[in-house]
């Protein structure tokens, strides 16, 4: 398997795409709320200044969530973790830019959703340009699955997954990470009509394959 | 922001369907970002001597270089000093005999 890190070659991890995403958050910032934690306000003040140990504050409190909005991308835990790594990383570097006061959350989720997307870009790219006749098999370990305790989860998450990419990543981040439009507009690059528009086409397959579960009795 | 019925359902049942990294997950993103983070931090210093040192040696680095290619071309061909063959024909004598002058080269 190769690592999101490996991948994007150490320095060259799409930083242009990178640029792009922290540039095009800075904006999405001057939307978002005032940070309400005082704790991560103090944090970044001083990560800022040079405190590189005030970092492992912000680490610990979103990694969890960055982890899972990256393996809701890529379907994988040891690339989410990679993300996750690089995407904290990248925050770190690019933190000069973060304008104080702003939530941290909103920023490091829309890092992590596209290092998320340059992957599986990348990927298909590079699945495309590969001779091979038989498709590799099927690896995956328990830590490669969440925690899937009935069968109702596991329908959604299956007729979630069988949706087109782009369909697929917004409903995952609209319905499972619980995200509105305008945070996943955001998040994806993607502009918040478009977010509906996806969002829309999804729910109409969605609704196709789980109909016995919410019925159809919305239209 | 929730459209209806159908999505507002479906949101609250795939709400468990968020991943959960472990513990020993956890650990190791913080364990790695905190060395690379402070890598980065430790960096910053070398980087900026590195900065200002670069251009010197590859300043004296490049004066070496041609240096010892000077040398070298110079013990490989070494300008030859002139003899007396070269002095004698770039110059003449005048000999004057019985009030006749003959130059002699």
């Amino acid at each position: 398997m190769m690592s999101a890190t490996s991948m994007f070659g150490g320095a060259s991890i799409g930083s242009l795409a990178l640029d792009r995403s922290v540039f095009t958050a800075e904006r999405a910032q001057t939307r978002s709320a005032t940070n309400e934690d005082p704790i991560e306000a103090r944090a970044i003040t001083a990560v800022k200044a040079g405190d590189a140990g005030s970092y492992g504050y912000l680490v610990s409190k979103y990694t969890k969530r960055v982890v899972s909005i990256a393996w809701g991308i890529v379907r994988n835990a040891a690339d989410a973790e990679d993300l996750a790594q690089e995407a904290f990383v990248k925050a770190y570097e690019n933190i000069a830019r973060f304008k104080s006061g702003e939530p941290f959350g909103p920023w490091i989720y829309r890092i992590v959703t596209n290092l998320g997307l340059d992957l599986i870009k990348h990927r298909k790219r590079f699945r495309h340009e590969e001779i091979t006749d038989a498709a590799p098999a099927e690896r995956r370990d328990r830590a490669d699955l969440p925690a899937i305790t009935n069968e109702l989860a596991a329908r959604i998450d299956r007729a979630i997954q069988s949706l087109p990419e782009m369909q697929r990543i917004v409903a995952r981040l609209y319905l499972v990470e619980q995200f509105g439009h305008t945070e996943i507009a955001a998040m994806t690059n993607l502009t918040e009509g478009t977010v509906r528009s996806h969002l829309s086409l999804a729910r109409g397959k969605l609704k196709e394959k789980l109909a016995d579960l919410h019925g159809g009795n919305n239209d | 922001m929730i459209d209806d019925t159908f999505l507002e359902q479906l949101r609250d049942d795939a709400r468990q369907l968020q991943y959960e990294p472990d513990d020993v997950m956890t650990t190791r993103i913080a364990a790695r970002v905190r060395a690379r983070v402070s890598e980065e931090a430790a960096g910053g210093v070398a980087q900026l001597l590195a900065r200002w040192f670069r251009p010197v040696v590859v300043s004296l680095a490049a004066l070496s270089l041609a240096a010892v290619v000077g040398v070298g071309w110079l013990e490989l061909y070494p300008e030859p000093a002139p003899g007396l063959d070269a002095v004698s024909s770039s110059q003449t004598v005048d000999v004057s005999v019985g009030g006749d002058v003959f130059s002699v080269e």
